[in-house]
């Protein structure tokens, strides 16, 4: 048996999908996170039955009229592949609009069971809602659900009962009787039939539906919008909210953790090391060791500090204060040619950039779509967090204003890039915006704790496959010379690796890191930016990031930038460097996926790779020329190389566009 | 006059929807949003404003918010 779980954005669809079949899909109290349909199973321990049961969780829709093209997966679904049961989401705080949506499910002739969730709101609210004269009037099966929570009182073995029974009845579901509903062929019919659909629900919540507190009326969250959403005090309490997040999770909790990653890790190392003994192939030795458990190792070990900021964000998301950071950002969004609605895929992008770039998806005007797929990869995803954790720590002295900062300079460079997109284009096409803001909540923490357990998962099978076989060959590529001879530990610079990374290495002299085990780092990069720090500790053969007090023994900061060959300076242009380059493969397909475009794909490789450069030359240059008074090293050519590419940005803007269309006005879906 | 120069903690009747493309028109239909619907002002932020229309809030630009005349 299949169903179909739909309902409006934010209802919860997601939430109840979880919770019916255990899965751990990405959640967030803001609407329009799931842009793909996901199937699951319901778990045993709520199907009493032989019978298979799978849902299928659909993107939130408020209509599915012909004439709105906003969400039409819901239909297109229910038409293509016939879903045995409707389970309609219904948010009990707002069922004068979510009938809506169930008026029009109910005349596809399927049968539709209405789980009314976030009934517990109601509770709080004083609203009191009759879910049997409701079942009656709407002919289905109506059942109160909570899915934010666990145990019996949730409501959902009650569900299943019910989506079980409607699926036995094999009867047509009936539909609200609206005249016209079916036969309505043009435009202005559908409308008349969309005015009338809203009365009978206005008459319908009329009657089963009690308030205390008029949803109009001022409430608590209102006066916390005016103040975090507010236009001057927005911006700082934002900067205050993540330096917050980055403290607890590179400066107090994730250390503390990590501390105790990294004794697991040293454990692995010496009881891997003495059970070899002296017997093993050197090679074999150095690769299982320095390659594998000290690269994987170095990885594995910002684990915690990934852990705690996932937690922290999904706690933010739960909240719902996310919507209002979007609100907040719309200004300047609006005057590149972008809408609040871009900022979603960028705070998704902030865990990692491929379902970032996926939920471009829900942006109707291709070349907003096609900006923010192309911009959202700049935001600091967790894969980058070691990178920023590794230098903040050994250069910076743990300082929560680096990540901080790296953020912020992620959102400026963000609004500059549209700017310059636009410029580039010639689109001067406006867009409104419009956004739902979700009830502020007390966040769960066994929400958030769910969430950071599905990204580590994820982190940790990274760590296993491809960061595993990059630092393999990492070591293997070090170890050796062209002649396949084992290059001696005095001159590693004959190794494969460094004839190979050299000439990389050559381009980064003006950004102040031209040294070949920072350029093969950046490759590895590429590939994902995980393996940044894992070859990093590779080639410098180091094993341990993470304990700074470790490097600090050698003979404190001199000797550890001693290690590195580079200054501080030279340490934030390399993080700079690698923060804005393209994020891995797997992001650049998702972009390519999306963008559908070569030249796109193309034009946004390139435009992050230059983006990287630039940024990294400037603060390189210009921070060498505050400390010591005078540029760094290569400074001319690098300016050449620079200008040489600011000056095709800017060719790219005055060259001569073709006709554009008629400025167009796109809409935005909340 | 357009909802722009409403006055917070005041609710209004809808009696157009000028809104510049159709889609748009529409979207905020399947909100409960169109002639004859009440909107309440909620708050004004920034260029936004803050709304109330059926039992949810949102926010809407002083864009969106000229297209909504009451």
């Amino acid at each position: 048996m299949k169903i179909a779980l739909a309902g409006n954005p934010n209802s919860g669809k997601t939430t109840l999908f979880n919770a019916l079949t255990g899965k751990i899909e990405h959640v967030g109290n803001w609407p329009g996170v799931t842009v793909e349909k996901k199937e699951g199973s319901i778990k045993r321990s709520l199907n009493g039955s032989s019978e298979k049961m799978t849902v299928v969780d659909l993107p939130g829709a408020y209509s599915c009229s012909p004439y709105t093209q906003e969400e039409s997966i819901t239909k297109d679904f229910v038409m293509k592949e016939q879903p045995d049961v409707i389970l309609n989401i219904v948010d009990a705080t707002n069922l004068s609009r979510s009938l809506f949506f169930t008026s029009q499910l109910l005349e596809l002739g399927i049968p539709v069971v209405v789980a009314l969730n976030k009934s517990d709101l109601n509770v709080k609210q004083k609203t009191v809602i009759d879910t049997l004269l409701l079942s009656e009037k709407l002919h289905c099966p109506v059942v109160d659900t909570v899915a934010t929570k666990g145990g019996a009182s949730n409501g959902l073995s009650q569900l299943v009962q019910a989506i079980f029974g409607a699926y036995l009845s094999k009867e047509k579901q009936r539909s609200l009787g609206i005249r016209n509903a079916q036969t309505a062929a043009t435009k202005e019919e559908v409308q008349k039939v969309d005015e009338k659909r809203f009365k009978v629900i206005a008459s319908i919540v009329k009657e089963v539906e009690r308030r205390n507190v008029h949803s109009s009326s001022q409430k608590m969250g209102d006066a916390i919008d005016r103040v975090v959403a507010h236009k001057w005090l927005g911006i700082p309490i934002f900067v205050l909210v993540i330096w917050f997040v980055f403290s607890l999770s590179q400066s107090w909790l994730g250390p503390f953790l990590a501390d105790f990653f990294v004794g697991l890790i040293d454990g692995l190392y010496a009881l891997v090391d003495s059970a070899m003994g002296d017997s093993v192939n050197p090679v074999l030795h150095s690769l299982l060791l320095d390659g594998i458990i000290g690269g994987v190792g170095a990885v594995i070990g910002f684990l915690p500090l990934i852990m705690v900021l996932f937690f922290t964000l999904a706690l933010l998301e739960d909240v719902g204060y996310m919507a209002r950071v979007a609100v907040v950002m719309d200004r300047f969004f609006k005057k590149i040619g972008l809408s609040g609605k871009s900022i979603i895929p960028m705070i998704v992008s902030t865990g990692c950039a491929i379902p970032g770039v996926m939920a471009t998806r829900t942006i109707k005007n291709e070349r907003q779509r096609r900006t923010t797929a192309m911009l959202s990869p700049f935001m600091p995803c967790g894969a980058k967090l070691p990178i920023i954790a590794l230098f903040s720590g050994i250069f910076f002295n743990e300082n929560s204003w680096v990540g901080t900062s790296m953020y912020m300079l992620a959102i400026i460079v963000v609004i500059v890039s549209g700017l310059v997109i636009r410029k580039i284009t010639g689109d001067t096409s406006q867009s409104y915006f419009i956004m739902e803001l979700p009830e502020y909540r007390v966040p769960s923490v066994k929400r958030a704790a769910l969430s950071m357990l599905n990204r580590a998962k994820a982190f940790i099978i990274k760590a296993g496959t491809i960061i595993l076989v990059c630092n393999a060959v990492v070591q293997l590529l070090q170890t050796f010379n062209w002649s396949f001879q084992v290059v001696g530990e005095s001159n590693p610079g004959q190794s494969i690796l460094a004839s190979i990374a050299s000439p990389i290495a050559f381009l980064f002299i003006p950004l102040g890191f031209g040294i070949w085990q920072f350029a093969a780092a950046a490759i590895t990069g590429f590939i994902a930016k995980e393996n940044v720090v894992g070859t990093l500790a590779v080639t410098f053969a180091i094993t341990n990031f993470i304990d700074v007090e470790e490097l600090a023994l050698v003979g404190g900061t001199t000797e550890v930038m001693a290690v590195f060959g580079i200054g501080s300076v030279a340490a934030l242009a390399y993080l700079v460097f690698n923060l804005f380059t393209p994020p891995c493969f797997a992001a650049i397909g998702a972009m390519n996926a999306e963008l559908e475009s070569k030249k796109w794909l193309f034009g946004a490789i390139g435009y992050q790779l230059g983006t990287g450069y630039t940024l990294a030359f400037f603060v390189y240059q210009f921070g060498t020329l505050f400390t010591t008074g005078s540029f760094g090293t290569a400074f001319v050519p690098g300016l050449i190389a620079v200008a040489a590419m600011i000056g095709f940005i800017i060719y790219l803007i005055k060259r001569p566009k073709a006709v554009q269309s008629v400025s167009r006005t796109v809409k935005v879906g909340a | 006059m357009t909802l722009t120069e409403g006055m917070p903690n005041t609710s209004y009747t809808i009696t157009d929807i000028v809104a510049k493309e159709d889609g748009m028109k529409d979207f905020l239909f399947s909100l409960g949003c169109f002639p004859g619907e009440d909107i309440t002002i909620i708050s004004q932020l920034a260029s936004n404003m803050i709304v109330n229309i059926k039992d949810a809030r949102y926010s809407i630009d002083s864009e969106l918010a000229k297209a909504i005349v009451v």
